[in-house]
């Protein structure tokens, strides 16, 4: 007779069971266990999990939990009986929100005895009941046995032998005392071996787990195990247990024993499907969304669609929009998603009405219904975007769609949705499992090794699952040098390998939400998280598999760069604008893009981006749309963006491989890059819907599917009239290419935002700009922003008292700043740009930069605004000293107590602070001043004013940013002698020519390139704009090091014209700048002198 | 399946002793009065591991940590009639027996 276990803990035991659950099923199906029962610890974040590799085995899931009761001091076992699931998770959804410790008392259960009345509950040797048992208190034992008789639906005694010596917990003798107990009482016992291993062998394992747990070095102390026996064992081996616990209660084999587990096991055994819910889907009711009933629904969709098709298009087009709409509603109808669509468009419309920007991204944007209810802002008619890759009858799953907003104010979203939509949501949870990183520190703490040694290890290594720290040590160039030669190192770093992906904590995912019916707590157990959230304790793929509406939120800082631009807009020049209706076309705007000068955009902004525009020219929205899917790392390794710019740039002639695909084609220069294009060939060719064409593509995604796919499609290809050559070469096209095809919604969804970013960069520069230096959503760092605001004419105003507010704000200036770049126009860069001048405009550096200021300090500078002086702001603005003397040092002061017109200077105004701090001035809570004497008068004290350096230094230190001039500037002599090359002019530059540049480091990069090896990107800004350099295999040895540890860089390289505007340069050689500064300064002295001589 | 070994002459049988010799004096066991089994503190022995050569291994560090794991039984054996109680614990790793003399109350 095949065994079930009652018990067990899989790694969703967090830090403590030590298996997955894919292995602790497999081997119960390998043991032909007929059912298998899943009783992690406090969470039951395993489930859907577990359900489904059930069924993958055929094998029966139990569920249940294993709860801390009484301070957790003793354990019980609870299990759901079949049928009665929900009881289990609400039972545990209000222990979680009941409880901050999660501990079960009487008076909890005695609270929710609706839910405890249809459990099962196991007393095993954790339990007050045995542990009463183990010290011959039998009495109280009977006691305990009462007091939960009418709580549960069923108890019973659960014995357990680890072999433990003596008679406590896991001893024979005691699970032999519980048998008798049982035996007397008449209550059912149960056998299970409280699993927590899958085989002997991971003792250890389980060791690390608990001194990771107690945060204690393993010890005896630490440990919770007496020996490896509470791994999963045979039918045979449990059955040669319950023999011998029966034995010592007295019977002579442990067949009832066995019998009752069984029972048990058949009165809890649940159906993944029926039960647990999996492939099922459940939306929230119909009157949620404003209908009477499902009908209903269909109509309400019908009349939201229709009701906006005419405002969005006109004449012949919104016949064809009809036709679509049409096509598109008999699919949402058929599969019954009218809720989900509704749903969908319900929140987007609670976003906006926030006054939150909001767009929708990934395959969404490919369906007409999504732009009519306003959920995607991307027309998709004219874009060429097709509903079936994101929504199909032949999947009939759940459709996916994620919504951008701001960043910002992401949590506002949370709290209208909770109002919204109450018990019927919830947000998501993200299981955290061991990489390599954790792995290594925790095993490492545990075993006692130096933190510093391990700590080392931990730093160095990227982020790669712990089962490839050996390899990594043994291949990475840079990890070669630690020298790992120490036997318990490579101990340690072995036994990390097991910890690989066990999961090791739970928290909130950090945008996804899962809304269902008002029996969404019936279907999962809930806890609140650290925000206050109520969390499922479901993952978002657990949350799909039993048909949640699961919305990603994602918080966008550039979303909240353009509204807060907007907002400038409105503030500075009186006009509200409405970013969502600008033209797609404006030239001006494309004329930015093409010049590359393109810091502070979305998506591309990035120095790989940037050269790709500049040898692209993207001159239309769907120009933007191919640049984003072809700056994938798929098209980037498999080289598809050479053949298209060859054809793109007339270098080389259109592919051709027939006329039925010129049109499919025809807008990437008849090369394969989208996944709606892959999709439209397979359906062109083979005669099949676009709905089956999508499930074909996602078949091409492995090996094995290909291969599927290759036998299917030339017979169908074949039989649809077309011939072998054309079948042939357009399966050679598929193969190669549509596995790293994009989206092409996706990519459109994307490139709404980076149009919209490049206009407002265009249009309205300084708004803009300060949108991105207050929201900070890109790669660069803010002084990188700052000096790009410079080059178009912007005037840098520094922080002011008076005049800055928390963010960066524009200001109007007449002050003349420096002329705006411009693009060089020669004979090689393609037509004539027209770039932005936003002279006449400044930025106003706010307070939030600042070193050391908090949010409330900030607050109240701004609310006590204006100050009249120096003594005022101390006394009114509830400012700390630190706070007020770096304002002093970035100049806060200086237009306040006009430096500039005075013989005053920073020093004599932090003199003038130190002294008035001395006298003792208070400031009261209140704001009330009281003087003990009568502040100082502020006078000149003859001491020199701060240098540029120092102006500079203090910039840098105490805001990141160097306002009053770039790092550079210091150098200027020294780079005009030696010929070093601005930014700007090195695309009037000979392709081929050697230069030389200076710069400071903005980023250094060492991303997976095509040929394998390793490149090391270096970006480096010089006030004039960023150089990209790149240093290959020849040159690292000799200058790795100095890119990785220096900031300011002379370097030699070789340029390249790429394109119209794309540059390239070849780094040859390195130099830290201040060094070769001090070189040339060194000789220019000496040969002054020898001339002087 | 039995088989006697040789250092401590413990005849075993299926993995359980079955007789043994002790002080010169052979023991037939009469019965088990109990079994347990003991593992852990692998660590306490990881100095210990300076001196092994992994390399030697199954390929898993966990087949070479020496987790101290044996079997103990408790049994009443006899050599001629006279009953006592033993201790008979096998090393799984060093695979040697200790044979000691114990009181059945313990």
């Amino acid at each position: 007779m095949s065994f079930v276990h009652l018990r067990t803990a899989s790694g969703y035991s967090f830090k403590y069971g030590t298996s997955h659950i894919s292995s602790l099923v497999e081997r119960a199906a390998e043991f032909n266990m007929p059912a298998l029962a899943l009783t992690d610890r406090e969470k039951m974040a395993g489930v859907i999990r577990f359900a489904k590799e059930c069924e993958k085995f055929g094998i029966a899931p139990i569920l249940g939990v294993n709860l801390s009761l009484v301070q957790k001091k003793y354990r019980v076992t609870l299990l759901a009986q079949s049928g009665k699931l929900p009881d289990l998770y609400k039972f545990l959804t209000a222990l979680n929100i009941e409880s901050n410790l999660g501990v079960v008392t009487n008076k909890f259960i005695e609270k929710y005895e609706r839910y405890s009345k249809n459990l099962f509950i196991m007393h095993g040797p954790e339990s007050q009941l045995v542990d009463a048992l183990s010290k011959r208190r039998e009495s109280e034992a009977k006691g305990i046995l009462n007091s939960y008789r009418d709580l549960f639906a069923n108890q019973a005694i659960e014995c357990v032998t680890h072999l433990v010596a003596g008679d406590g917990p896991f001893s024979t003798s005691l699970a032999g005392k519980s048998l008798a107990f049982a035996r007397d009482q008449k209550i059912p016992a149960v056998i299970t071996n409280a699993v927590r291993l899958l085989d002997k062998r991971d003792g250890p394992i389980a060791d690390i787990l608990d001194s990771t747990r107690n945060l204690t070095p393993l010890s005896a102390n630490t440990v919770e195990r007496k020996n490896s026996e509470a791994y999963l064992k045979n039918s045979a081996v449990m059955s040669y247990l319950a023999d011998e616990i029966s034995r010592l209660a007295g019977e002579r084999s442990g067949r009832r024993l066995i019998a009752t587990t069984l029972e048990w096991a058949d009165a809890t055994k649940l159906s993944p499907r029926r039960d647990i819910g999996l492939g099922n889907i459940h939306l929230p009711e119909p009157s949620v969304v404003g209908a009477k009933d499902h009908l209903d629904t269909s109509r309400l969709l019908r009349s939201r669609c229709e009701g906006n098709i005419f405002s969005k298009y006109h004449g012949s087009k919104s016949i064809v929009a009809a036709n679509r709409l049409e096509e598109e509603l008999s699919v949402i109808t058929k599969l019954g998603f009218e809720t989900y669509f509704l749903t969908v468009a319900d929140i987007v419309d609670i976003v906006k009405k926030l006054g939150i920007r909001v767009a929708a991204r990934g395959s969404g944007a490919g369906s007409l219904i999504c732009y009519l209810l306003g959920i995607s802002g991307v027309e998709p008619i004219d874009n060429g975007l097709i509903m079936e890759r994101f929504c199909s009858p032949t999947r009939g799953e759940l459709p996916d769609i994620d919504i951008d907003v701001e960043s910002a104010r992401r949590l506002e979203i949370y709290d209208e949705i909770f109002k919204r939509y109450g018990e019927r949501c919830a947000t998501v949870s993200m299981v955290e499992t061991y990489r390599a990183r954790h792995a290594i520190r925790d095993v490492g703490a545990a075993m006692g090794i130096s933190p510093v040694e391990i700590d080392l290890i931990a730093k160095s290594l990227p982020n790669i699952r712990s089962s490839n720290i050996a390899k990594a040590l043994e291949n990475l160039p840079e990890l070669k040098n630690l020298k790992i030669n120490s036997k318990v190192l490579k101990m340690a770093v072995e036994i990390s390998g097991y910890l690989d992906r066990l999961p090791r904590h739970l928290s909130m995912h950090p945008c996804a939400i899962a809304i269902s019916d008002i029996d969404l707590r019936e279907r999962v157990p809930i806890e609140i998280n650290r925000s206050g959230y109520p969390m499922m304790q479901f993952d978002k793929d657990d949350v799909e598999d039993i048909g949640l509406l699961k919305l990603d939120v994602l918080g966008v800082r550039m979303q909240s760069a353009i509204s807060y631009a907007i907002s400038e807009i409105e503030r500075v020049e009186g006009k509200k604008l409405d970013i969502d209706t600008i033209p797609l076309n404006d030239k001006n705007t494309f004329d930015l893009i093409k010049s590359t000068r393109t810091l502070g955009v979305f998506q591309i902004e990035s120095p790989g981006q940037r050269e790709l525009i500049g040898k692209f020219s993207p001159k239309s929205f769907t120009d933007l749309v191919i640049d984003i899917s072809l700056f994938r790392p798929g098209p980037v390794k498999s080289d598809m963006i050479s053949p298209f710019l060859g054809v793109r740039h007339g270098l080389s002639p259109i592919p051709k491989i027939h006329e039925d695909l010129d049109e499919i084609l025809s807008e990437t220069e008849g090369v394969v890059v989208f996944h709606e294009q892959v999709i439209k060939i397979i359906s062109k060719l083979t005669g099949i819907t676009l709905a089956v064409a999508d499930e074909k593509r996602r078949e091409l995604g492995d090996f094995e599917g290909q291969q599927r796919v290759c036998d299917w499609f030339f017979p169908a290809a074949l039989a649809n009239g077309y011939e072998i050559s054309v079948v042939t070469k357009v399966w050679e096209v598929l193969r190669a290419f549509a596995s790293f095809g994009f989206c092409k919604a996706h990519a459109a969804a994307f490139a709404l935002p980076t149009y919209q970013s490049a206009w407002l960069k265009s249009h309205y520069t300084a708004h803009f700009l300060s949108g991105v230096l207050t929201h900070d959503p890109g790669m660069y760092p803010k002084r990188v922003i700052l000096d790009d605001a410079r080059q178009w004419g912007i005037k840098i105003f520094p922080i002011d008292v008076n005049k800055s507010k928390r963010n960066y704000q524009v200001e109007l200036t007449s002050i003349v700043a420096r002329a705006p770049y411009q693009a060089p126009n020669l004979n090689s860069t393609g037509e004539p740009l027209e770039l932005p001048d936003a002279r006449g405009y400044g930025i106003r550096v706010g307070f939030s930069d600042l070193s050391g200021i908090d949010e409330k300090e900030i607050l109240s500078i701004v609310e006590n605004q204006p100050y009249l002086d120096l003594v005022d702001f101390i006394n009114r603005s509830g400012s700390s000293r630190p706070t007020v003397e770096n304002l002093v040092k970035v100049g806060a002061f200086d237009l306040l107590h006009n430096l500039d017109k005075s013989n005053l200077n920073r020093r004599d105004l932090l003199l003038h602070v130190q002294d008035i701090y001395k006298l003792g001035a208070q400031v009261k809570l209140s704001g009330q001043q009281t003087f003990e004497l009568i502040p100082p008068d502020l006078r000149p004290s003859g001491l020199p004013d701060l240098t540029l350096n120092e102006i500079v230094r203090n910039e840098v230190d105490l805001l990141g940013l160097d306002i009053t001039g770039h790092l550079l500037e210091f150098y200027g002599d020294f780079l005009n002698s030696i010929g070093a090359i601005k930014s700007c002019d090195l695309i009037k530059q000979r392709s081929g020519s050697s230069v030389l540049v200076a710069g400071v480091k903005v980023a250094l990069q060492t991303p997976p390139v095509r040929s394998g090896r390793r490149v090391m990107f270096l970006t480096i800004d010089d006030g004039y704009g960023c150089n990209d350099i790149t240093f290959f295999e020849d040159t690292q040895k000799e200058h790795a090091s100095l890119l990785r540890n220096s900031w300011i860089f002379l370097i030699r390289g070789e340029l390249r014209r790429t394109g119209p505007r794309g540059i390239s340069i070849r780094g040859t050689a390195a130099w830290e700048l201040a060094d070769s500064y001090n070189n040339w300064r060194n000789l220019t002295s000496e040969n002054l002198k020898g001339g002087a001589k | 399946m039995a088989g006697v070994s040789e250092s401590h002459r413990v005849l075993a049988a299926n993995g359980e002793p079955i007789e043994f010799i002790h002080s010169g004096v052979r023991f037939r066991i009469h019965a088990i009065v109990s079994q347990w089994r003991k593992s852990g503190g692998w660590w306490n022995r990881i100095k210990e591991i300076e001196d092994v050569d992994l390399s030697n291994t199954s390929g898993s560090i966990l087949d070479s940590l020496d987790d101290g794991s044996c079997s103990v039984w408790r049994v009443e054996a006899a050599p001629i009639g006279a009953l006592a109680t033993f201790e008979i614990e096998l090393d799984e790793k060093t695979k040697s027996w200790q044979i000691r003399p114990t009181s059945r109350s313990t």
